[in-house]
């Protein structure tokens, strides 16, 4: 125990001092959050941007009533381009085409063709388009029961159905692709900021030759490999609570209200981080093995950052391929979490026991790749094969 | 005491230590004499329990060497003794002396005098990146000693040493064998080992070609000087370019 305590500290403090390992694990926090807050607020902007959105309409002046309704609406009316087909072509999300016969057939009663020209291929105009005909969907409806209320008939009549929708479902397709941002880096975070002390406390300390001597005092592979294990998994918990807390700072900056999306983060801070934990754990461990295995600090480097792909891959197959996961995947440590923290972080209930299943593989992989790299170090390969 | 009885080691087809044999005793300097690539830092590792050999038996105290227990009783500066540079000198001397489970004032005490002995006063708090050759050695040195081990292993101490710092490490290892210490020192310095050694064992291509006192060496060889006599140990100018 006491040998433990020595290795572990040592390690900490010369983490610590290691400029390196301190950014390195400072960095991915403070760079997620930031991009983060970016992704956020560029949602928040492209959805409350239609409300500051310029619709050019051609003949705006044959049509003074319908002007007047749009502009009402939040909608800026502009001069129409000599050719809307050119227009959009070149990148005007909607132009709105009045004929010239307007006032007449609304006179006589006639219906009166109005053109919408968008690009239907660009996604990120959907919601400039959407604005525009729902207000004039509206314009019309309004003058469809004005008509009939001249007409002493009530426009219920005509509208024998009225349908509302009750939204149950998962947020929105950005939301969702938010989400799986936030839980790839949270899970990214457990691997990335003991990385650098993974291997300075192993490949490192190699490459300086202290690990002779370091071998040469009465103690055990297991009491060593645990101390420094213990020292990876301080700063693996430090960079997550890091993550987290930056996370939630960055969402605090975007009015998410204004945001159709669902994430509860900041009320499931504690249960994120303790389901990360084990995470934390495991990464720490495989570091650590394949460090402690690699010939040099370079070639560790070079192996931990292959390594790093592994908690990206989930979230890159499910992002390309939306599926059904079946339940077992939540057992799969780092697959598992992933999927967890995701039902977490939109709020939704998560099974008790699943989650004592994942915690229990996680631990159990973990236990396994300490007793790895133990075996490693009882090696004499370990001094000899450079 | 230190023996090694019968050691062989073989690394894929290479035979790197070949049937080696010798005893250091208590009391006494034993040094392990030989060419680059003679097998000394194979043999010495072999003795700490950090290379098992393939036949062959290692003993420190009559305790095998695979054995942690050995490490209690063996203070070891290895070939390429590394110390942490982000820790000061004191720390280095103090981390190990906490594997050796030492604490508290023991352990202080301790530490403060090797710091003393070894003249590191001036920068024992001070950060080692910066440290000369010389004061790296020290502290290694420091640190190898710091559970006061009644054995001591050098391998190639004044290695990359200026001659005032290897003046002083000759002193120390003087002083060792003087507290009773089972010294074993290897080099390939042929004065260095006439300068200390009770007892030389030659070590030429894996083999121990001479075991004895220098007198013995020079009755053996029929040569008049140390550094003659081991020169014909090793087969002529020839052995030595190996």
């Amino acid at each position: 125990m006491r040998q433990f305590l020595a290795i572990f500290l040592k390690e900490l403090t010369d983490g610590v001092r290691d400029r390196r390992s301190l950014l390195s694990a400072l960095i991915f926090p403070i760079s997620c959050a930031a991009a983060v807050g970016l992704l956020l607020s560029a949602v928040a902007d492209l959805e409350d941007g239609a409300g500051e959105s310029v619709l050019p309409m051609v003949g705006a002046e044959h049509a003074p009533q319908l002007v007047a309704f749009l502009e009402e609406a939040g909608i800026e009316v502009a001069e129409g381009p000599e050719d809307p087909q050119a227009a959009v072509a070149a990148g005007e999300p909607v132009v709105l085409v009045v004929p010239e016969d307007f006032q007449e057939r609304l006179r006589e009663g006639r219906s009166v063709p109005l053109q919408v020209v968008r690009d239907r291929s660009r996604h990120e105009d959907s919601v400039s388009v959407k604005r525009v005909t729902t207000a004039v969907e509206a314009w019309s409806g309004q003058l469809a029961a004005m008509r009939l209320l001249g007409r002493g008939v009530s426009p219920e009549l005509v509208q024998p159905v009225s349908l509302s929708t009750v939204d149950l479902s998962t947020p929105s397709s950005q939301a969702a692709m938010l989400v799986t941002v936030l839980t790839m880096v949270l899970v990214l975070a457990c691997f990335f900021c003991n990385m650098y002390l993974a291997i300075d406390a192993t490949a490192g300390e190699r490459e300086r030759n202290s690990l002779e001597p370091l071998l040469l005092n009465p103690v055990r592979s297991e009491v060593l490999v645990l101390g420094k294990f213990g020292a990876t998994v301080v700063f693996g918990a430090m960079g997550v609570v890091t993550t987290l807390g930056l996370l939630v700072l960055s969402m605090r900056f975007v009015p998410l209200e204004e945001v159709s999306l669902r994430i509860a983060l900041a009320s499931a801070v504690v249960p994120v981080f303790g389901l990360l934990m084990p995470v934390t754990l495991l990464a720490g461990a495989l570091q650590l093995l394949i460090a402690s295995g690699s010939r040099s600090f370079k070639e560790a480097q070079i192996a931990l950052s292959l390594v790093l792909f592994i908690p990206s891959l989930p979230g890159l197959v499910f992002s390309l391929n939306p599926m059904e996961t079946p339940d077992w995947m939540q057992a799969v440590p780092v697959l598992g979490h992933q999927l967890l923290v995701t039902d977490l972080i939109v709020g939704e209930p998560v099974s008790g026991p699943w989650v004592a299943a994942l915690v229990l593989c996680s631990l159990l992989a973990t236990a396994l790749l300490l007793l790895a790299t133990s075996w490693l170090y009882k090696r004499e390969a370990i001094l000899i094969a450079k | 005491m230190i023996e090694a009885q019968g050691l062989h080691k073989v690394f894929g087809d290479v035979v790197a230590v070949d049937e080696v044999s010798f005893t250091a005793k208590n009391g006494l300097i034993t040094g392990l004499l030989g060419p680059n690539g003679a097998g000394k830092t194979t043999s010495m590792r072999m003795l700490t329990g950090l290379v098992r050999p393939t036949r062959g038996t290692a003993r420190v105290d009559g305790i095998d060497a695979s054995k942690l227990e050995v490490r209690r009783r063996l203070g070891v500066l290895p070939d390429r003794p590394g110390i942490y540079p982000r820790l000061s000198a004191r720390e280095n001397i103090v981390y190990f002396g906490r594997l050796h489970g030492l604490s508290g004032e023991t352990l202080q005490r301790r530490t403060q005098e090797l710091i003393d002995l070894l003249d590191l006063v001036r920068v024992a708090d001070r950060r080692c990146s910066g440290f000369s050759q010389g004061e790296r050695m020290k502290v290694a040195i420091a640190r190898a000693l710091v559970h006061d081990p009644p054995n001591v292993m050098l391998d190639e101490p004044t290695n990359g040493l200026d001659v005032i710092s290897t003046r002083a490490m000759r002193r120390l290892i003087s002083r060792l064998r003087d507290e009773g210490r089972c010294v074993l020192f290897s080099s390939h310095i042929m004065q260095e080992v006439a300068a200390l050694c009770d007892r030389v064992v030659v070590l030429a291509q894996g083999r121990v070609v001479a075991d004895g006192s220098q007198q013995e060496l020079l009755d053996q060889t029929g040569q008049d000087s140390i550094e003659e006599a081991f020169v014909s140990l090793l087969g002529g100018e020839g052995g030595l370019q190996r």
